[in-house]
């Protein structure tokens, strides 16, 4: 069918108990948002392309794709999804003779906090299969699992005998010696070797918490990072952890998880504790900071969900582009001209994604 | 290829199912009050029935998760002699792979899905009237 013949639309102890991290939410906790991501192809040349992440799909305990929805002036817009990881994303692509490219994806999905109960490990039914262990223990393009890695790993975890005690001994070994650099473009690409070659720590959640997964699955912990994007501000009363406005074209955040029997998936987050200590205003916190303590106990643990998750892919060849592959996918992705567009500079793209909250 | 099997109730709580409709073409078009693309084409889904009238061809509209209430109301500020079916929890929208809106399906006379659409069309353009007509039998 010939489309241009159509529409032009075709077109997230006791005296920590009493800090800000309270429990927040309504009735049973979910809250709704709708995210919006609009791509303008700037100067486009020749055929022009964009890859643009979705919205996890599906639904679990703490969240739920409420649908998506797109409009532009695309010749072909397509849902893809990497057969590894299951990651989807909106393909869009835009003949030569379209001089002003654009396209527009809105989301809507739900959310709650989401918190495991660590106190009875290995009470549950819980299990990965031989084969889903090897998947999350296996390592990735920057993510390598020996040498270095599992040296540094096998002596943070020394005397820890369960996943959840080495889990625990690696987030408190990465809390302790890394820190967030905000000279890192993005959230760092998660290079996890060269930065332990080279005794630089320092990075944004696409290191640190790339670093957390890289040493628990050196050590057998089946572990995963989930890219996403923050939504809203945080109602614990952490300014660093959420995002300051409706415009969050650079809120991206990538979290991660580790895989405990008899408990399931549980949700860390060692590069938003290093978030707090850099900038908590006043900002360059003490570790023993209360508002540091208590960040520090609960993202062990616990995610607050102002956040979205889009994904836990790795090592991703885009869909028709003769590009490099990406580290993960958590921002728009463009090429014009058989060029690449900078992902990391949503003015040049442009590309500009907002949130809004959507009340009942 | 056969058609994902379709059974949900429109507004008013009556089931309709897609096997029902052998030796007609079906247009099984999935939407939400908050698309906007939706918004857009669904005139032209009515224009497209109504030119249709008579000959063996049914829209079927399934709105996406939102309910009988909201689905309800947007209705009755759309003109439309359509039947609106209720996804209410979505797992129709996912078994039937529509992971973004619109998303359109045609159904042959046999059952059997003709081609999808993802994305708005002006569904009551000639081009798009013609390629139904030739499914009819």
């Amino acid at each position: 069918m010939d489309r241009r013949a159509f529409l032009a639309s075709t077109a997230a102890a006791a005296a920590v108990a009493s800090l800000p991290w309270r429990s927040a939410n309504g009735e049973d906790g979910w809250r709704s948002f709708e995210v919006t991501t609009r791509v303008d192809i700037q100067r486009p040349s020749g055929v022009s392309r964009a890859w643009i992440p979705l919205p996890l799909a599906g639904s679990n305990e703490w969240h739920r794709d409420q649908g998506d929805a797109w409009s532009g002036n695309a010749a072909r817009a397509e849902v893809m999804r990497d057969p590894k990881y299951g990651v989807e994303m909106l393909y869009v692509e835009w003949a030569a003779a379209q001089g002003t490219p654009y396209v527009e994806v809105t989301s809507r999905f739900a959310t709650r906090d989401r918190a495991v109960d660590l106190s009875r490990p290995g009470s549950g039914a819980a299990r990965l299969s031989d084969a889903e262990v090897k998947f999350f223990t296996a390592p990735t393009e920057l993510i390598p699992t020996d040498g270095i890695v599992r040296e540094t790993a096998e002596s943070a975890v020394k005397g820890s005998r369960t996943d959840l005690q080495k889990a625990r001994a690696l987030y408190e070994w990465i809390v302790d010696n890394s820190f967030r650099d905000p000279k890192v473009r993005g959230c760092g690409w998660g290079d996890i070797k060269a930065m332990l070659e080279s005794k630089n720590l320092g990075g944004k959640c696409g290191d640190l918490n790339a670093l957390f997964v890289g040493l628990a699955r050196s050590v057998g912990v089946p572990a995963r990072d989930v890219y996403g994007i923050r939504v809203a501000p945080s109602a614990h009363g952490y300014k660093s952890l959420g995002a300051g406005s409706p415009v969050i074209s650079k809120a991206q955040h990538c979290r991660a998880e580790f895989f405990a029997a008899g408990i399931g998936w549980v949700p860390v987050d060692p590069a938003d504790v290093r978030k707090v200590v850099l900038e908590e205003p006043p900002g360059n916190l003490a570790m023993g900071d209360p508002k540091v303590v208590a960040a520090r106990q609960r993202l062990f643990g616990s995610w607050e969900m102002n956040w979205l998750a889009y994904n836990t892919g790795h090592d991703l060849a885009l869909p028709h582009s003769r590009g490099p592959k990406l580290p993960y996918l958590m921002y728009p992705n463009g090429e014009t001209g058989g060029e690449r567009l900078d992902q990391l500079e949503p003015d040049a793209f442009k590309y500009a994604i907002t949130a809004r909250e959507l009340k009942a | 290829m056969g058609a994902q099997p379709l059974e949900l109730a429109d507004l008013e709580g009556r089931t309709y199912r897609l096997a029902d409709y052998r030796g007609k073409v079906v247009l099984v078009n999935f939407w939400a009050t908050w698309c906007a693309p939706c918004r857009e084409e669904m005139p032209s889904l009515e224009r497209l029935r109504q030119a249709l009238a008579g000959r063996p061809f049914v829209v079927l509209a399934v709105n996406v998760g939102e309910g009988g209430r909201v689905a309800g109301d947007f209705m009755k500020t759309m003109p439309h002699g359509f039947t609106v079916l209720l996804d209410r929890d979505g797992s129709a929208t996912r078994a039937w792979g529509a992971r973004i809106l619109p998303a359109t399906y045609v159904i042959n006379p046999e059952g059997k899905l003709d081609f999808r659409h993802v994305g708005a069309l002006d569904w009551s353009s000639a081009e798009a009237r013609s390629r139904i007509t030739a499914l009819m039998p």
